[in-house]
């Protein structure tokens, strides 16, 4: 039986960076119009909800410059076909970088980077760290080693930016809600 | 959170054009050609023998048989031929039911065994169109096989009729004729169905069938076939030598005496007629006993045939619509 | 596009004098993966036959794609089921499957079965009985896909499967569901015993637990509507502000699982975390008095309603 030439023998709609998806599409090559510059992974073991990875992954390459303006991140049906996710996963996970505006979907054609990541200015960033610093110092103060401080910093990180796009997809107010302190 | 669309498909009416019939042809073949072949190898070697035996027959008939009476004649038909026909007729007895059981009894014992009918009742033509479809296909094909067969085994004793070492109405050759034949072998399959459809695993229902087959081919020999029309009473001792007799018995002064059969009529000969060259009857009737006999005539051939026939084939039809009426109806 | 791919009322299997499935009520709405999970011998078979038309009920009713009783012509049609161990038929081969499964069926995308046949490396003219595990059930698969069905039913697909074999089969499965460019695939229906990647997968979950329907729902409200408090032993029996699923403890410290969203207020001295799937369902199936079904107007976005003890 003769197959299109297109497909590849033995692999299951993978997507290498670079060429195109498990479609009939032209061979592989550098950065050809239907690919995207980056491949999804996925770490199952990390407590990360999947689509919080996925938006990572995407803020992360357009920080180390991997995605640029107008790229085309890859096709829902590829991450898919490639990391074995629910697609409702990868809508999610793109709904959430077009909120946040840094991507914009084309009907038909995919969803395509339109902004970079807000580079956060230096004084800004001095701050920041300083800000840290004096709160490591009370933590070390108060009796936390190392593992506690980042325990603790993680579960912070973690009910932050749920509570930010919980609060957004119920559409009301982030309340400031109180925490016990262990 | 966003749930998938749903892809935009031609709207699917209530009035959906079922299957096609004709597509079940191909998948019957598909599915069943080893069955298929083995039929068609089993007949196949039997036919080639009766064509040569029989070849020979009709060759040793034309030139030794005029008359019938000819030593070399009666030499040939009750020596060899006689062993030939008989060999023949035994194993043939078989054949409808080794059909029956094989080709019909798998037919759904296996795919239930191997849990294949959660793939096929799951396709878009519907689990009883595929059961009626394949077991009509199958059904008429080996009807139509055996039917062919049995021309040809009724063409090699045709000698033996004409030469009047066997008569048509015979029990051993009855059901291996044409008409008959035909309907054992559908009979036999519609059987198996059944089975298969019952009892779910193949080689149960091999056994069954071939159990079933062999109790209804008897009871039909020993007890249904000669009642298909009343007997016909007489006490004529010069029968056509094509009637089969059905019972005989002898009578004194009007009643009872003994059956043709048995001590009492051994008795009766040894006391009367030991030392008599005439026929047990024609010596008997010399002392006062009657000799009786039903019999049915050999003209009566056909119509006993056509009767075998047809309510076989009532019996198949109402087997295969028990099967196709148990796949829509039970639950796996 | 709100139609129930499952829906069943009161429906029940007896076998004999067992109940396999009992008041089992549901919708499965269309567009989602929906994983139905339970212990062996829950139900999920039973369940999963009575949809696809393979068993009658004996109590209560179930219809598919909207309304269609199962087993009809229709449902037939819009509906591919790939029973538990892939049945094929093992002598035929992969081409002659193909023939099979075009000439059963009114609809059969011969293209995309040879092409994905021969994307997956299995030979056409191979006996199906010779192929690996694998690759029975991707042969499978690419047949019931092939029917273009709106719905695909799965039963204990990946079971017998080592991890790549697994891994692949799910890719193919999800492929299917998110379907091309914007238009939305195939609903699916998996069933499993196996609790880990499910979050990866499935976005509607029920539980089955002895024959009974426990848990539910969308994935993303079960895990927005649980959390895990963790805080003193001593206390984790007073606690009463939300209704509590199930209980761990140790000889100081205790953890609940509450029915409670991220602004529900917690306890002083508590901890809040979310909960994950596999972690929930864990508590269920200790649980078998607790349950998380969706209040009226099943099917939609609905919060799940209260626990039931």
């Amino acid at each position: 039986m003769d197959i299109d030439k297109g497909i590849g023998k033995g692999r299951v709609g993978v997507s290498p960076a670079g060429a195109g998806g498990g479609d009939r599409s032209t061979a592989p090559s550098g950065r050809a119009t239907a690919a995207s510059p980056i491949e999804f992974r996925l770490d199952a073991a990390s407590g990360v909800p999947t689509y919080l990875q996925l938006v990572h992954q995407v803020e992360h390459a357009l920080r180390l410059g991997y995605l640029k303006l107008g790229d085309q991140l890859p096709k829902v049906r590829d991450v898919v076909a490639s990391l074995a996710i629910n697609p409702n996963t990868v809508l999610k996970a793109y709904k959430e970088l077009e909120t946040k505006g840094l991507t914009a979907g084309r009907p038909g054609q995919g969803t395509f980077i339109q902004a970079t990541l807000s580079q956060v200015a230096l004084p800004e960033l001095t701050a920041l760290r300083r800000s840290l610093l004096g709160w490591l110092g009370t933590a070390d103060g108060a009796g936390l080693d190392e593992d506690g401080m980042v325990a603790l910093f993680t579960s912070a990180l973690r009910d932050f930016y749920e509570r930010r796009s919980g609060s957004r997809t119920r559409g009301g107010a982030a309340s400031g809600e109180t925490e016990g302190v262990a | 959170m966003t749930a998938l669309t749903m892809p935009a498909r031609p709207k699917h009416d209530a009035g959906l054009r079922p299957v096609p019939w004709r597509r079940m042809a191909w998948v019957t073949w598909r599915q069943h050609r080893a069955a298929l072949g083995g039929v068609a190898a089993l007949l196949g070697a039997l036919a080639v023998y009766l064509w040569l035996t029989g070849l020979q027959i009709h060759h040793s008939y034309a030139t030794a048989c005029h008359p019938a009476s000819s030593i070399a004649c009666t030499i040939n038909f009750t020596g060899r031929y006689a062993t030939s026909v008989n060999v023949v007729r035994v194993f043939l007895q078989a054949v409808p039911a080794l059909i029956g059981a094989f080709a019909g009894a798998p037919l759904l014992a296996r795919e239930l065994e191997t849990g294949t009918f959660r793939f096929a009742w799951t396709q878009g033509i519907g689990r009883w169109r595929w059961t009626l479809a394949k077991l009509v296909l199958l059904a008429v094909v080996v009807a139509a096989a055996a039917g062919a067969f049995s021309v040809l085994f009724s063409w090699y004793l045709r000698p033996f009729f004409a030469a009047g070492y066997a008569i048509p109405f015979a029990t051993d050759v009855f059901d291996l004729r044409e008409v008959a034949f035909a309907a054992w072998t559908l009979a036999a399959f519609a059987i198996g169905a059944l089975a298969g459809m019952l009892i779910r695993r193949v080689v149960p229902a091999i056994a069954a069938t071939l159990t079933a087959y062999a109790g209804l081919a008897l009871a039909t020999a020993l007890y249904l076939r000669q009642h298909y029309m009343t007997p016909l009473l007489t006490s004529k001792l010069n029968l056509p030598g094509s009637a089969w007799i059905v019972s005989q018995w002898y009578t004194k002064g009007g009643k009872f005496a003994f059956p043709a059969r048995g001590s009492q009529i051994v008795n009766a000969l040894q006391h009367f007629c030991s030392s008599s060259r005439l026929s047990p009857a024609q010596c008997l009737s010399q002392h006062g006993y009657t000799w009786w006999a039903r019999y049915q005539p050999g003209s009566r051939f056909w119509p006993f045939q056509w009767i075998e026939g047809g309510w076989l084939l009532a019996l198949s039809v109402l087997l295969i619509a028990a099967t196709v009426w148990l796949v829509r109806r039970r639950a796996a | 596009m709100s139609m129930n791919v499952i829906e069943a009322t009161g429906l029940g299997k007896r076998y004999g004098s067992t109940w396999a499935l009992r008041e089992c009520t549901l919708a499965i709405p269309a567009g989602h993966v929906a994983a139905l999970v339970g212990p062996n011998g829950a139900g999920k078979t039973t369940l999963l036959n009575l949809a696809v038309g393979l068993a009658e009920p004996s109590a209560g009713g179930v219809t598919v794609l909207g309304g269609l009783p199962p087993g009809s012509p229709a449902a037939l049609d819009g509906i591919a089921f790939v029973a538990q161990d892939t049945p094929v038929y093992k002598n035929l081969s992969a081409a002659d499957m193909l023939h099979l499964t075009r000439n059963l069926n009114r609809r059969f995308d011969q293209r995309y079965a040879e092409a994905r046949l021969a994307e997956l490396g299995i030979p056409l003219n191979r006996k199906a009985g010779k192929l690996s595990g694998g690759q029975q059930a991707q042969l499978a698969l690419t047949l019931a896909l092939a029917r273009r069905p709106r719905l695909l039913v799965l039963d204990e697909p990946v079971a017998m499967l080592d991890p790549v074999a697994r891994h692949d089969f799910m890719a193919t499965v999800l492929a299917a569901a998110a379907g091309k460019g914007e238009a939305g695939g195939v609903s699916v229906v998996l069933s499993s015993h196996v609790l880990t990647e499910l979050e990866r997968v499935a976005d509607y979950l029920i539980l089955l637990s002895q024959g009974r329907v426990q848990v539910a729902g969308e994935v993303d409200d079960l895990l927005a509507s649980h959390r895990m408090l963790t805080g003193p032993a001593a206390e984790a029996d007073k606690y009463a502000e939300r209704p509590v699923v199930h209980v761990r403890r140790g000889e100081a410290q205790a953890h609940l699982l509450v029915r409670a969203t991220a602004d529900d207020p917690v306890p002083p001295g508590w901890e809040a975390h979310p909960v994950g799937l596999e972690e929930l369902t864990l508590a269920y199936l200790r649980e078998p008095g607790a349950a998380a079904l969706p209040g009226p107007g099943r099917g939609r976005h609905t919060q799940p309603s209260e626990v039931t003890q």
